[in-house]
């Protein structure tokens, strides 16, 4: 411990080998993934976002609503968000490939995201935003400062998440 | 590894009546007070803006700030954990790590101007980021919110403002060294890499898909750990011996409690992942590194409370302001440790996972640990710095009450009501309208414990702006309460 070096090399190693391990070698296994189709001859999945959607999901993240909702289906036996409805089945990291910005997220205010464009909602999200009382979901920020053109583009990015198609990996994990 | 200090006792402090004492404290006044006086500002906003979000929180439907683009909820959790992380956080660890190493080392601070230009350029860059995150410019990585130009800025202000307790270690005279100087010198090399890093592979150049989950989540447990949790070990193994005059209990370990620290902490980010759409390898190597983390905590537990439950040291820790913030830290690191490593396993991890429980875990790590550390230090260190003593004993009362009241309510109501909406959660019969109204029921004491830190944070802000006002004398002659 007298030397410098021997300490800044264990401390090196400290941050390095996990960044290895975990983040290069996640990025190698996960890296490829692309659209592919759950069944032979099947059409390619995930599907591409549409031009509004990705404005969509620039409103999103400048509101701030991943702090509130998380984008994540997890399997039966960890909680039960199958059974809830948010999905049909867990997601999957290929569900994830074409985003260019994965907001999964680490809190449940609201309800899960992920798979909400398949969904059936009884809430509207316009009047979510503007007039929350009189949507069904009181308890939602309102957002009236959002205007016409950023409301649309989100509900344009909420309908493009989907992730009731098959894929290969889903196939398994079912 | 060799061990070159066994008595497990602060080694690097000259006898009293030694002229390079006040020489190292007087050379350190400029940068200590520029990082301090920062991060109290700091502080205060960011408690401002705690209250603010759980107003927010508790009334989200018809809040104060109801409809104001500044304040949405998002917008302020992350410009809150941003000012409270970047802003108060690393400024203090800034002072203390270098005072700590310049005690420790005998380092005489000759380029103070260099120290100081990056604190400035850190709080400017900070500032800038959290006027961007209220103007809804956020990235959606929780502690990497600020624009990615922000990122490279923080690097550079973090080389020149942070960098110089490794310099300090380097060119300390004799060649005994001390737990805290590991901890502080493995905190500051570690940071820029593991922080550049992620800039690097989540704003600049992202990884493809959940890879930015996964690089996330590896900076978190980075930051929370290596940052906060070293930076406050190091305080925790310098002022117990020092304040209680003892050797600390088992002391021989603690090479083995660095080593093993330093070693699981980077891998146990997948383990905030468990269930996500990540490799299962991923997710098991993070709940196994969160149980190997039990080593380096069991150790640590065995060298502070070992020493502060023999010889009277809880009353003696009790009685003295220093140690008692101290002592409550490093009880906070210990229960952080323990529910950190129980709660990474797959069931509870799922029963908890996206309720408050998480950031009840963290805060116990940043607030409960690391901040009353910090404050417990700068009654230590401000005295001898400034020359002055504190000016109220009563706003230091009104201080430790709040603040320990304060979070202990906060955490009650992260943990238990963060377990208690798990379990409602878990049950697809209940109606997901009434998972949320039993979580709100715990709004109001967040709402309360809030209030209750920001008037602890106004009292230690007074006292200490009070105190470096009335200053006039440059070095050593004052004395901690």
């Amino acid at each position: 411990m007298k030397n410098l070096n021997t300490l800044l090399a264990g401390v090196f190693l400290a941050v390095a080998l996990p960044f290895g391990a975990l983040v290069l070698s996640g990025q190698s296994q996960l890296g490829g993934l692309g659209r592919a189709a759950g069944e032979e001859g099947g059409a390619l999945f995930p599907s591409r976002e549409p031009g509004q959607a990705v404005q969509g999901r620039a409103v999103y993240v400048s509101l701030g609503c991943v702090s509130c909702h998380t984008q994540q289906v997890r399997p039966a036996g960890q909680g039960s968000d199958i059974a809830r409805g948010f999905g049909v089945r867990p997601s999957v990291a290929r569900d994830y490939a074409l985003q260019p910005q994965v907001l999964l997220g680490e809190r449940r205010l609201g309800p899960d995201l992920a798979n909400y464009g398949a969904r059936s909602s009884k809430i509207n999200v316009e009047t979510l935003l503007t007039d929350p009382a009189s949507s069904g979901a009181a308890w939602h920020p309102s957002y009236r400062f959002v205007d016409a053109a950023q409301r649309a583009a989100l509900v344009a990015y909420l309908k493009s998440l989907r992730q009731d198609y098959p894929s290969p990996e889903a196939k398994l994990k079912k | 590894m060799t061990q070159d200090n066994h008595s497990g006792r602060p080694q690097g402090r000259p006898p009293e009546g030694d002229g390079r004492v006040s020489r190292v404290e007087a050379s350190l006044r400029g940068p200590f007070l520029l990082f301090f006086v920062s991060a109290v500002v700091w502080l205060l906003a960011a408690s401002v803006l705690g209250v603010i979000a759980a107003l927010d929180l508790g009334s989200l439907q018809g809040g104060v700030f109801r409809d104001c683009p500044w304040f949405t909820p998002g917008r302020v959790a992350a410009a809150q954990q941003g000012l409270f992380v970047y802003g108060w956080g690393f400024n203090a660890f800034f002072a203390l790590n270098l005072w700590l190493l310049s005690q420790l080392g005998r380092f005489e601070f000759r380029n103070g101007w260099l120290a100081q230009l990056g604190g400035v350029a850190w709080n400017l860059a900070l500032t800038y980021g959290v006027v961007r995150v209220f103007a809804g410019e956020l990235s959606g990585f929780r502690l990497l919110d600020f624009p990615r130009e922000v990122g490279p800025v923080l690097a550079v202000a973090f080389l020149l403002a942070g960098f110089w307790p490794i310099v300090a270690f380097a060119r300390r005279p004799t060649g005994h060294t001390f737990a805290s100087q590991w901890f502080v010198v493995g905190a500051s090399f570690a940071f820029p890499l593991f922080y550049l890093l992620a800039q690097l592979l989540v704003l600049w150049q992202p990884a493809s898909g959940v890879v930015q989950a996964i690089a996330h989540s590896w900076f978190v447990a980075n930051l929370l750990q290596l940052w906060f949790g070293a930076s406050a070990l190091a305080a925790i193994y310098y002022f117990l011996p020092k304040v209680l005059e003892r050797t600390l209990t088992g002391y021989y370990l603690a090479p083995v409690a660095f080593w093993t620290f330093f070693l699981f902490a980077g891998w146990t980010g997948p383990a905030a992942l468990v269930g996500s759409p990540v490799p299962l390898w991923l997710q098991s190597t993070g709940v196994v590194a969160a149980a190997m983390m039990l080593i380096p905590v069991i150790i640590i537990a065995i060298n502070v409370h070992g020493t502060l439950f023999t010889q009277g040291g809880w009353t003696r820790a009790w009685n003295d302001t220093t140690l008692r913030f101290v002592s409550f830290g490093a009880a906070a690191f210990t229960l952080a440790g323990l529910l950190g490593g129980v709660f990474a396993f797959r069931a509870p991890s799922a029963l908890v996972r996206f309720t408050s429980f998480g950031a009840g875990l963290e805060q116990l790590l940043v607030y409960g640990c690391a901040t009353m550390v910090l404050f417990g230090a700068s009654y230590f260190v401000l005295p001898r710095l400034t020359g002055a003593l504190w000016p109220s004993a009563k706003l230091v009362h009104v201080h430790f009450w709040a603040t320990a009241l304060g979070f202990v309510g906060a955490l009650v109501a992260w943990l238990v009501g963060g377990w208690q909406t798990g379990q409602l959660l878990a049950d697809p019969a209940v109606a997901y309208a009434d998972v949320l109204r039993a979580e709100s029921s715990w709004f109001f004491m967040l709402t309360i414990s809030a209030v209750l830190l920001l008037v602890g944070h106004v009292a230690f802000a007074l006292n200490a702006f009070g105190m470096i006002l009335k200053s006039s004398a440059p070095a050593a002659s004052g004395r901690h309460d």
